[in-house]
């Protein structure tokens, strides 16, 4: 898992300076005046790249380490670690079991304490499952320069490189929701992730494929048409999402399975 | 730079580089139950109590401990006692690499769990590896130790 691709990368993240800004206007400058500064988020993912940098900038005592309730919405602040995600009360009880299940099998139980939904988010990392999830969210994302944006919008491309994320805004919806997913074994990155909901007509995003997850607008379209077309909605899955391949799977395989978990989401929440 | 450590509710001055973790740390100062296994997250023998929840020490900024609680298996002292002697009774424990972050994993999930079952204490340990027991005979201790048949 990790460790392979370490060892194909050769080495670990170092930075010169440690830097601990008292606000996040200082972090911002630092941010943009050094182009070869980082954000530390929960330093997973990060650790294990062969990269070095001028300076670390470290928010963790900024107070982003939060899970709150308002009326309309559930913010979940960067820092926040998916640990603490997985096994919140009020976020499993609006979105049922779709977030939970998107980071209960992410390596181990330690990993996910120290992993923050910050660093899986801004790194658009592929293997993310949570990324998966909150596509089919009315989600959006609030940075200290680029303000609110829609979380599809930010992890579709690239233009938001630096910038400080705050946190993550999930509107509270009713619906169903549901997650699938597939790997090797039970704590690896999986192979292939489907969410389906329909909080505001059907949403269906296929992630970890094993590029960033990615929503559907064919199938979609054309399951919000016909309700009962779930079989032929999950068959057109395989054409309409590009798949990879890695160490895990071909991209064959991938294609070949994704219908089939597509269908399984769609059957649980029409 | 300076850090100041609480390790298992005693303190340590110490001088780290802003870049390195706290495996490496805690082994330079002495507490060689935190092994240095896979290093990137994996394998789970580098575990400690970080304001009590089970954490890669080898993911964990050393520069961010500071004024942070740490226990590593040393500090639990009997409470440990009771889940090795659980474990070693069923002739789980072998070459005993993993054997300091699973103690520590196993006495933060007692305090965790609501209603463990045999899933959920799987699950919960899924993130620490062993290589050479195969898992039942430590799965039956530690079975014994949540008070699950």
């Amino acid at each position: 898992m990790l460790m392979v691709l370490s060892l194909l990368q050769g080495g670990f993240m170092r930075f010169d300076k440690f830097l601990q800004p008292e606000d996040l206007k200082t972090a911002l400058e630092i941010l943009k005046n050094d182009s070869n500064s980082v954000i530390l988020g929960g330093t997973t993912f990060l650790r294990i790249s062969d990269k070095k940098y001028s300076t670390g900038i470290d928010l963790s005592n900024l107070g982003f380490n939060f899970i709150k309730e308002t009326k309309d919405y559930i913010e979940i602040g960067a820092y926040t670690s998916l640990r603490t995600i997985e096994t919140n009360s009020t976020i499993n009880k609006y979105f049922g079991n779709l977030i939970t299940k998107s980071l209960e099998n992410l390596i181990g139980i330690q990993f996910r304490n120290s992993a923050t939904i910050g660093g899986a988010i801004f790194g658009r990392l592929g293997f993310t499952e949570i990324n998966t999830a909150l596509l089919v969210l009315d989600c959006e994302l609030e940075f200290e320069e680029n303000g609110i944006v829609s979380f599809s919008d930010f992890i579709s491309n690239w233009s938001i490189k630096r910038d400080i994320l705050k946190k993550i805004i999930i509107k509270k919806q009713k619906g169903k929701g549901s997650y699938k997913m597939m790997r090797n074994s039970s704590a690896d990155f999986a192979i292939l992730s489907v969410a389906v909901s329909n909080y505001n007509g059907i949403k269906i995003a296929v992630g970890t494929r094993p590029t960033i997850a990615k929503l559907s607008v064919k199938a979609a379209q054309f399951i919000n048409s016909d309700n009962n077309k779930i079989d032929e909605a999950a068959n057109m899955i395989a054409d309409e999402i590009k798949f990879g391949k890695d160490l895990r799977a071909e991209s064959k395989y991938r294609k070949m399975i994704a219908p089939i978990l597509v269908k399984r989401a769609l059957q649980e929440v029409l | 730079m300076k850090l100041k450590l609480n390790i298992n509710n005693k303190f340590y001055n110490t001088n780290i580089d802003g870049d390195e973790y706290l495996l490496d740390i805690l082994r330079k100062i002495g507490f060689k139950s935190v092994k240095k296994g896979c290093d990137t997250g994996t394998c789970g023998v580098c575990s400690v109590l970080i304001k009590g929840k089970p954490t890669l020490s080898c993911q964990f900024l050393a520069a961010r401990a500071q004024n942070v609680k740490i226990i590593t298996v040393e500090g639990l002292g009997k409470k440990a006692d009771k889940i090795v002697d659980l474990i070693v009774s069923e002739g789980a424990d072998q070459c005993g690499y993993c054997g300091p972050s699973l103690v520590l994993t196993t006495y933060a999930m007692k305090k965790e769990l609501k209603n463990p079952t045999v899933e959920k204490i799987n699950h919960y340990l899924a993130g620490n590896l062993c290589r050479c027991s195969g898992y039942e005979g430590q799965l039956r201790g530690i079975k014994k130790y949540m008070g699950v048949k």
